[in-house]
């Protein structure tokens, strides 16, 4: 009998033995190491590189370990390492609510450290300041700030001997010249399900909040529905938009890539996206030059509004290993230098104001409707879940292909805001 | 006699035992603590969730998306199945045939199998676009009314992912149904030529009953493939237009990671645990009697 027990204990110290190495490798690689290492996760890629390079630099015998990735992966990795207690010091964050990766969902559980007492908090602009507090407090370090409108193909437009049109009336008109000449005037690639709302939203910027800047407070108090508000004439109007052929054929076969394709390459007149797809553009197209124009939607010029909105910005892990060293860095960030370099790479434009940035004459646009408050923040940041967005983006596909109809979605969309978050 | 019982073939249950173990910590353990959150309201973030029951799966019950989505799994599974072994067993006939050049066509239809599933989705995804290589084919060769939205239209998307993997992994089925085939002894087909059955007959008589084993494999594995399937259709639509091409697998990623609705997309990872369990289990004790049967 003794000789049959010695194998199963020897199987089981040995299994235990692997578990024990297991779990204390987890561990190991959670440490930030020494106190002159900073862990970093980040959803720029492309510019962060440069960012921490700049600033390893100006702290000597600093080191970086960060790791970059696409949005959907790191919202699903940020929170497995959040929950589990491994996550690095300082993250990228996005503003306000409605998405896994948001201030209000994050800040929420405590896993963010308040923010507000670090110089730059008090400085935010107010369309900045409430998407990056929680509770009154400041827990997002946002950098940068993007806007949604039509980003035109100049030397498309010029050979087709059009201007941007800067009335609703005059965008029809625009839309039925611009495919009389075979280059219908916008690309869209609704393939990828969150390209669908960016008409909608550059067209519910002007009709919905142009007459009530106070739209959102009314939706949180129940006082106002989606199905009966002016989101009903927008979503109309993008449709009148598909059926005078402002697009190019088989959008929903089309992918944002592919979109780029054709708005930098001239067979479409432009494309209505945020201001991040200029850089794309000049990289498919170095000869090109690209503007972003508001999108009009009325047929007062006077009252167009751009949707613009603070981007993804960094937040500070509530148990870092490295909190000094994580606060230098977003501080750094929200710096004159860390932020020129951050805007100027992304194509974007800074959060506040005096940095000295000068801007890139294809956002001039841009930058006058911020500077003149003629901006609304992007809707799904004040939603008070990330299912109203879900839900609108894969209706817009289904609106587009005939499975849904524009009534039911905004009823969809109502049901899914009272649930609440 | 005890040296009659040593010389038992069996080897002693406990040589098994560290593996089992092993398996047990990595696998069971941590998957049936899964389980547990499927009957919670978990956002995959906050501790403090509390427990729902039965919810999370008289939910899905009611859920349109998810019932379409367990529709969509079945319907992409029988299919696949159906198509890939079809193709992969005429394959198989075709390059174990006399013909030149087989071993360059073995090489050419398995290719596509060894290539990771989103690369060759991403492949595809351009090549069926509106302006792609397929549909430009079609115009050049005059067949412009074939022309089709491949991916952006709801009752063509689902197809077309179908048809994605099954040129994908038809060379797959290929090669085990060609390792069953040169297991069929060439003796037994000359015995059979010489009493005057044909090609057919002998495909039929011979071929098929010793083809048993392989088929089994090819249809496990392509029962439990297509249940599973995600990359592919993820990369390919993303499970759009809306929700026309979505599975089971791609539903659950949506549900746990866009909407940190874990509790719920748990439940729906349990069903289609369930599914494959039964589906695979029953595919095989068919089989595996038919195999018994025929050999």
């Amino acid at each position: 009998m003794k000789t049959r027990q010695l194998p199963v204990l020897i199987a089981a110290l040995t299994a235990g033995a692997l578990l024990a190495a297991c779990s204390g490798g987890t561990k190991a690689g959670g440490s930030g190491g020494g106190s002159k290492t900073l862990t970093l996760a980040s959803v720029d890629q492309g510019s962060v590189e440069d960012v921490v390079k700049a600033f390893e630099k100006a702290n000597p015998g600093v080191k970086v370990r960060y790791t970059t990735s696409g949005a959907d992966q790191y919202q699903q990795q940020i929170r497995t390492q959040l929950a589990s207690g491994t996550a690095p010091d300082v993250m990228s964050v996005w503003p306000g609510n409605g998405n896994p990766g948001a201030t209000v969902v994050l800040a929420n559980p405590g896993y963010l450290r308040d923010l507000s007492d670090q110089p730059w908090a008090a400085k935010m602009p107010d369309a900045i300041k409430t998407v990056a507090q929680y509770k009154g407090k400041t827990y997002n370090a946002i950098f940068g700030q993007n806007g949604i409108g039509a980003v035109y193909n100049q030397q498309a437009m010029a050979k087709a001997g059009l201007t941007p049109p800067d009335t609703w009336t005059d965008l029809l008109a625009f839309c039925k010249a611009a495919k009389a000449k075979g280059t219908p005037a916008f690309a869209l690639g609704n393939q990828d399900n969150w390209v669908t709302q960016l008409v909608l939203y550059a067209l519910v910027a002007t009709t919905v909040y142009g007459p009530d800047r106070a739209f959102d407070q009314k939706m949180q108090a129940g006082r106002a529905t989606f199905a009966r508000s002016q989101w009903a004439t927008a979503l109309d109007k993008y449709l009148t938009m598909e059926k005078t052929g402002c697009f190019q054929k088989d959008p929903l076969g089309t992918n944002y890539e592919a979109s780029q394709a054709l708005a930098a390459s001239g067979k479409t007149l432009g494309i209505i996206q945020g201001n991040w797809v200029i850089a794309l553009l000049k990289g498919k197209n170095p000869q090109g030059t690209f503007t972003l124009k508001a999108l009009p939607a009325t047929d007062d010029p006077s009252q167009t509004l751009i949707p613009a909105a603070a981007g993804a910005g960094y937040g500070v892990n509530a148990k870092a290993k490295n909190p000094e060293l994580a606060l230098k860095f977003v501080n750094f960030v929200m710096s004159p230098e860390g932020m020129t370099l951050f805007v100027k790479k992304q194509g974007g434009l800074p959060s506040l104001p005096d940095t000295g940035y000068s801007v890139d004459p294809s956002l001039a646009e841009l930058s006058k409707f911020i500077g003149s408050d003629r901006t609304v923040p992007f809707m799904d940041q004040l939603w008070p879940n990330a299912k109203v967005q879900q839900t609108m983006l894969s209706g817009l596909q289904e609106i587009f292909s005939g499975q849904s109809t524009p009534e039911k979605l905004l009823d969809e969309m109502d049901a899914d805001y009272k649930a609440g978050s | 006699m005890p040296k009659v019982r040593r010389a038992r073939t069996t080897p002693p249950w406990w040589f098994a035992l560290p593996a089992m173990l092993l398996f047990a910590f990595v696998v069971l353990v941590p998957s049936a603590r899964g389980v547990y959150y499927a009957f919670t309201d978990w956002d995959g973030l906050d501790p403090g969730f509390s427990f729902v029951g039965l919810d999370n799966f008289s939910a899905m019950f009611r859920d349109a998306d998810a019932v379409q989505a367990i529709w969509h799994t079945l319907l992409i599974a029988v299919a696949i199945t159906v198509v890939q072994n079809a193709l992969g067993l005429l394959l198989a006939l075709g390059v174990n045939s006399a013909i030149k050049s087989r071993n360059v066509l073995r090489v050419f239809l398995f290719a596509p199998a060894v290539i990771t599933p989103i690369v060759t989705a991403y492949l595809w995804r351009n090549l069926l676009g509106p302006d792609g290589a397929v549909n430009s084919l079609f115009g050049v060769v005059g067949l412009g009314g074939w022309r089709q939205d491949w991916l952006g239209s709801p009752q063509v998307a689902l197809w077309s992912v179908i048809g994605v993997i099954v040129w994908q992994y038809a060379g797959y089925s290929m090669v085990i149904f060609l390792a069953g085939l040169q297991s069929v002894p060439k003796e037994i087909h000359e015995a059979a030529a010489i009493d005057g059955a044909g090609p057919v007959r002998r495909f039929w008589s011979v071929t098929r009953p010793l083809l048993a084993p392989a088929l089994t494999i090819n249809l496990m594995l392509s029962i439990i493939g297509g249940i599973k399937l995600f990359d592919q259709v993820y990369a390919l639509t993303g499970g759009g237009p809306g929700h026309a091409t979505d599975t089971l697998s791609t539903l659950i990623y949506k549900d746990a990671f866009t909407l940190g609705e874990f509790g719920y997309s748990i439940a729906l990872a349990v069903v289609l645990t369930v599914i494959v369990a039964v589906a695979s289990t029953g595919q095989y004790l068919v089989l595996s009697r038919n195999e018994r049967a025929t050999s």
